[in-house]
């Protein structure tokens, strides 16, 4: 049975674990070839081998997204590898450190900025000219809920955060011409161990309370919308914001 | 992939556009459908269900008045065999009467359809659903909810308020399991919309419907029933309260134009 994503060249960024990881394995079940794509090539290889033992067309390339010419030389060698051009793109990469306003330096501003702002503006600017020479395509990116209600320490986050809203709706406009589609995700607190890491106990066990699902997220659940938005079934969804985060920023706390 | 299956859903509004069409579609993704509308068209989407070998069954009657919607719940638990999915998809346009010359009558009539036919759905699906620990209902909202010049007064003030009782109900249902979301279309051809489409056709500029979207294109019924399917499956999981605009990008945009309606 063909998938909904049956031999589109896909690339998702920070590939290698968590969200990414969930991403690409959804996108491998609807029948997707699947570039993966991280800053350590070494941390992708476990990962896509594990994809490949369970029969997907999976690929690694290791590249650091926030430098323009190596994202557009990997963007070819995607094409080249498969012999498509890229069909979806997952902006999920990201860097981040949560530190008060008082403490927060250059170097971590800088980098944080450099994976997640400057790193989605030059891989949509490499994925949009093959998009087009196929006919179309879709694009995603990774906000978050804290876009519009930020962590503690999260002054970068947010604000990079909050970017991904912008940059995604001003692409939308100027791809829809292409017939390319972009659309974010904002996912609330997932599960992952880095996710887990950011946050004490006490605000867990609160924003758990908070939240109507009463739970934290699964990676595979923010990986359904992924393949919502990366499938024809949200072909008439253009520059929208999906937020999966269990109903927690519906309710005043 | 068939993420409906053995699940049992009711459709209001079913008889024609978005209701038909996603109707359809939850059949086809393996859910047993009951369709509900006014009109004879209703059981005619019965059979085009039935035609490809999904289980349907019609039910012709008013969504918006309270015995009715407790008799569809009731109905689809009797003979489905339960009820995970409501799609309360049933609305009215309002008119385009200038505002200082609109009635009550008008007003209280669009938010009987619009409104409370949402409110009904919530609690009787909400009853079953928040007992049995799980459910999704989903809510026909619109763009015009957003953004003025998008619809009559009365109509985008109505779905406002469904906007607002898709997170209210969300959180009022917190802890049960049971989702509620809000799907907000742009400009789709069904018969709400019939008029501004045959008024562009007969006017020969039935290419610019749609002109003021990213998109460049109104929407097909299909697209926001893929978009009811996503609400309705496992996929939206961790999608609660939420507002999902499918509008070619109308409403995250600044408008290219100003809509012909």
């Amino acid at each position: 049975m063909n998938g909904r994503l049956q031999n589109r060249v896909c690339v998702v960024t920070g590939a290698a674990r968590g969200i990414g990881l969930a991403i690409a394995d959804r996108f491998g079940r609807e029948g997707a070839r699947i570039a993966c794509v991280d800053i350590s090539a070494r941390r992708l290889q476990p990962t896509v081998a594990e994809l490949v033992s369970r029969g997907f067309d999976a690929r690694a390339f290791g590249v650091d997204v926030g430098r323009r010419g190596d994202v557009h030389a990997t963007f070819g060698a995607i094409e080249t590898e498969f012999g498509a051009p890229v069909a979806v793109l997952v902006n999920n990469a990201v860097w981040a450190r949560f530190q008060p306003l008082a403490e927060i330096d250059v170097d971590t501003v800088d980098r944080m900025f450099a994976c997640g702002a400057d790193g989605l503006i030059w891989t949509m600017q490499a994925a949009a000219p093959q998009m087009e020479r196929r006919g179309g395509g879709s694009i995603i990116n990774l906000s978050s809920v804290s876009a519009s209600h930020p962590a503690k320490d999260s002054i970068a986050y947010s604000a990079l955060k909050a970017g991904v809203v912008g940059l995604t709706r001003a692409a939308a406009m100027e791809l829809s011409p292409k017939r390319i589609r972009v659309n974010a995700i904002a996912p609330g607190m997932i599960g992952t161990p880095a996710s887990i890491a950011q946050f004490d106990k006490a605000t867990i066990v609160e924003r758990r309370a908070q939240m109507p699902l009463g739970r934290f997220g699964e990676p595979e659940e923010i990986a359904g919308v992924a393949a919502f938005l990366a499938s024809d079934d949200s072909s008439y969804v253009q520059g929208a914001l999906i937020t999966a985060d269990g109903g927690w920023t519906v309710a005043a706390k | 992939m068939r993420r409906l299956e053995g699940r049992r859903a009711i459709v209001t509004g079913g008889g024609s556009g978005i209701g038909r069409a996603s109707a359809i579609r939850f059949a086809r993704e393996g859910a047993s459908v009951l369709v509900v509308g006014r009109a004879a068209n209703t059981l005619e989407t019965v059979d085009l269900i039935r035609a490809e070998e999904g289980k349907a069954l019609g039910m012709v009657t008013d969504a918006a008045v309270e015995a009715n919607v407790e008799a569809m719940v009731q109905r689809c638990v009797t003979d489905l065999g339960g009820l995970e999915i409501f799609f309360a998809n049933i609305g009215v346009t309002g008119t385009n009467t200038p505002l200082l010359e609109q009635t009550v009558e008008e007003w209280e009539e669009v938010y009987r359809i619009n409104v409370i036919s949402c409110f009904l759905a919530i609690k009787y699906a909400g009853r079953h659903m928040t007992a049995q620990r799980h459910g999704s209902i989903i809510l026909t909202s619109s763009a015009a909810s957003l953004r003025a010049n998008a619809g009559a007064i009365s109509y985008s003030a109505s779905k406002a308020a469904v906007n607002n009782l898709a997170q209210t109900a969300a959180n009022a249902f917190a802890g049960t399991g049971v989702r509620v979301n809000a799907v907000l279309p742009g400009l789709v051809e069904t018969q709400l919309t019939r008029k501004v489409f045959e008024d562009a056709r007969a006017r020969g500029i039935e290419g610019k419907l749609g002109h003021v979207t990213p998109m460049k294109r109104p929407g097909r019924a299909e697209e926001i029933a893929a978009a009811a399917a996503f609400l309705a499956s496992d996929d939206s999981s961790y999608v609660d309260g939420q507002l999902l605009s499918v509008d070619g990008g109308v409403s995250s945009t600044h408008p290219y134009g100003r809509i012909a309606l």
